[in-house]
């Protein structure tokens, strides 16, 4: 990833005092915000929070009614066509034309990012590998199963490498194979070096996903940090857990806390519905059954 | 089941009635489109307004004989008499339907007794108007020539057969006799087909001419009128000035559909999200704008080569005369119609509401601009109001080609006037795009 040396250092995203209104109503009310360069932030919040028009003035798509802007050093408003070709957003909604190939479509928006020749097969091809669409490439999208779109929705953000990229509920409506595929993908950009902000409402997704969380609400960041640091703000409501191995005797166990004067209570634990469910049908995408 | 029924029927009625689009569509255009239709034939208001029927007048005599023949034609009831010069040109070129020369020498003949010698130049392909000026122009003449002229006429043309009609007892009387009758028959034609009596005279008119398909030109031959038919070049078939009518009218109202609903297409490209994933490549939102609307253009034009290609083959329209000038008032039409799908549809909202709305907009303008039946059967304040619409000029121009045969340089109004709707529409349609499309919005 490219960069200008004035712009490689410190803060990829710089918000200060954001507000942007809708007649009366404020969508983003005052809104402070850092992100490091590398770092995976993770926006939560109900619907109506302010995330999307968030991500919508950064990614230079709305503009701000008050507040300091900076997104790779750069200002949105001013120097839109220059940031959107260090930034990459992944829409919501499956952005892609469902009466052309999965190449098309990416040879489509590659040529609009400026890509040209070699490069852009380059870039093409590695986007079809990386969302494991290579030998369907010749495909139409309307033939594609929702995780298949979702994956080629992905790549065709990362086509011109950029150095930060938007993800707004990357996953929604995919079954869990390509879901975690879609896991890995994100990981292997932040293990490379790129800015990742996710918004989700799923918050195990973020919890895997995102070194630092800021909760939204009504437009005003409620809470930021570590996942620790988030689950530190409702301590009171904490508890421990005792594992014990496999083939231990739990009851015994209790008996001997009891001795001791400690309460506990014996609960049986059970994966989760996601790990059944991945257990008994492996994790290779079905992309065939879509 | 009744009453199940009645349930999913009512749903519907709710449904129905909360779509202003599908609401408009039935109630409002069909009423809309009838009090068009009406007010075309000249029955709106209940009023007979068709109109008169333009004549241009050439004097060429200026005599008090001549000057009493162009007041007796502005008389009638049916005609609008324009006094002009260089008239044949003008009927040539579809500037009015037929124009009748009053030649030097006119006042004089008549004086001397030696008849009428009138030129009427005539467009065949405005039937209906040629049978209006018939029924309004032969009273004029008999009356203009008198009783004792005509009888001097038939005289001579019966003594230049070897007939001596003064040798015929009471010949005089049984002429005069005629004169009458014909007088009364002229009034009645004047009447039936020369009035202006709205639709069903119209009709009327329009059968006589099928049972007497020329009654002009052979009738006339008997006062000095010579007729000549000086529109639509060599064969001057009426019939194939309706076939390209018909292949221009369709395909200026189907070229506005397809253009208006490829022009929506950013609305679906924004409905679906690709919109803001090109707002988000370095590309300016003007080049993405421009790239719509040379998609919209290049089908348009695409649509039209399809269309003439197929007039030609099977109507015989002459639509590869003059390529170049076809090319240049095809491409004027298409970005004119070009510009107005993009205006419509950065208008709209979603992609419902365009088909609504454009549907709306394109048959009242393809009735009111001559796209299904020609402007020159309707009233003059009809076709005034009709060139308030891109099909009005398109009409003409194509008609201007197809059917008058003028080079570029005969349609360059038309050509000009498209262009500038184009550039209007064109700014409104960029306009409306930054506002409501663009980013940073």
């Amino acid at each position: 990833m490219s960069a200008p040396a004035d712009s490689t250092a410190g803060l990829a995203i710089e918000v200060r005092g954001l507000v942007r209104s809708f007649g009366d109503r404020r969508a983003v009310d005052g809104l402070d915000l850092e992100v490091r360069r590398g770092e995976s932030l993770g926006l939560l919040g109900p619907n109506g929070a302010g995330k999307t028009t968030t991500i919508r003035i950064l990614s230079t798509l709305a503009r701000p009614t008050a507040g300091h802007v900076r997104v790779l050093g750069l200002d949105p408003e001013r120097e839109p066509a220059e940031l959107r070709r260090r930034i990459g957003v992944v829409p919501q909604e499956l952005a892609l034309y469902d009466d052309l190939t999965a190449r098309e479509n990416l040879a489509f928006f590659a040529r609009a990012h400026g890509l040209d020749g070699a490069r852009r097969t380059e870039r093409v091809d590695w986007a079809l590998e990386l969302a494991r669409l290579a030998d369907r490439a010749s495909d139409r999208v309307n033939s594609f199963s929702g995780g298949m779109k979702r994956r080629l929705n992905l790549v065709v953000a990362l086509l011109h490498e950029p150095e930060l990229v938007f993800l707004d509920e990357p996953t929604v409506g995919i079954d869990p194979q390509s879901r975690n595929h879609v896991f890995e993908m994100v990981e292997r950009l932040v293990a490379g070096g790129t800015t990742i902000v996710y918004t989700t409402h799923q918050l195990g997704e973020v919890e895997r996903l995102c070194a630092r969380i800021v909760v939204l609400d009504r437009g005003r960041k409620l809470a930021e940090g570590a996942l620790r640091d988030l689950q530190r703000l409702a301590s009171d409501r904490r508890t421990h857990a005792l594992r014990l191995d496999a083939g231990s005797d739990a009851e015994v166990a209790r008996a001997l806390l009891a001795e001791r004067g400690i309460a506990a209570r014996v609960e049986e634990e059970f994966p989760s519905l996601e790990e059944v469910f991945l257990g008994l049908t492996g994790r290779a995408l079905r992309d065939d059954e879509g | 089941m009744i009453a199940l029924a009645w349930t999913f029927a009512r749903k519907d009625l709710t449904l129905y009635l909360r779509d202003r689009t599908a609401l408009a569509l039935s109630i409002l255009l069909p009423l809309f489109l009838a009090g068009i239709f009406g007010a075309a034939m000249g029955s709106f208001g209940g009023k007979n307004t068709i109109g008169k029927v333009r004549i241009l007048v050439e004097d060429l005599d200026g005599t008090p004989r001549s000057k009493e023949l162009v007041q007796l034609l502005t008389a009638t009831e049916g005609l609008r008499v324009q006094v002009e010069t260089d008239v044949r040109k003008r009927v040539a070129n579809g500037k009015a339907p037929a124009a009748l020369v009053v030649p030097s020498g006119y006042g004089a003949d008549l004086d001397a007794g030696r008849g009428m010698r009138l030129k009427l130049y005539r467009d065949p392909a405005q039937e209906i108007e040629q049978q209006i000026i018939a029924g309004n122009l032969l009273p004029v003449l008999f009356r203009a020539g008198g009783s004792k002229l005509s009888r001097d006429v038939v005289k001579r043309g019966m003594s230049e057969l070897g007939l001596s009609v003064d040798a015929i007892p009471g010949f005089d009387a049984a002429f005069d006799s005629t004169w009458e009758l014909m007088q009364g028959l002229a009034e009645t034609a004047q009447s039936n087909g020369g009035s202006v009596e709205a639709t069903g005279s119209t009709t009327a008119a329009k059968e006589d001419a099928s049972a007497d398909p020329d009654f002009l030109t052979r009738l006339p031959n008997f006062l000095g009128l010579e007729v000549e038919d000086v529109a639509g070049g060599e064969d001057q078939d009426n019939r194939r000035a309706g076939k390209s009518h018909a292949v221009s009218g369709i395909g200026v109202m189907m070229l506005l559909f397809g253009l208006v609903a490829a022009g929506g297409s950013i609305l679906e490209e924004r409905a679906q999200g690709t919109l803001t994933r090109l707002l988000l490549t370095p590309a300016s939102s003007a080049s993405v704008l421009l790239g719509k609307f040379l998609f919209t253009f290049l089908s348009g034009m695409l649509q039209l080569v399809i269309l003439f290609a197929f007039g030609t083959l099977v109507f015989d329209v002459p639509v590869w005369r003059d390529p170049l000038a076809v090319l240049v008032v095809s491409a004027s039409v298409c970005a004119a119609a070009t510009s107005l799908g993009l205006f419509l549809a950065v208008s709209c909202n979603s992609r419902k509401q365009l088909e609504g709305l454009s549907t709306l907009i394109i048959l009242v303008m393809s009735a009111l601009g001559g796209s299904w039946f020609p402007l020159a059967i309707t009233p003059e304040w009809y076709r005034t109001l009709g060139h308030f619409t891109l099909n009005a000029w398109a009409m003409d121009a194509y008609q201007g080609l197809f059917w008058y045969q003028k080079g570029l340089g005969g349609v360059w109004l038309e050509v000009l006037v498209l262009l500038a709707i184009a550039g209007t529409m064109a700014a409104l349609a960029a306009r409306g795009w930054h506002r409501r499309f663009a980013t940073n919005a």
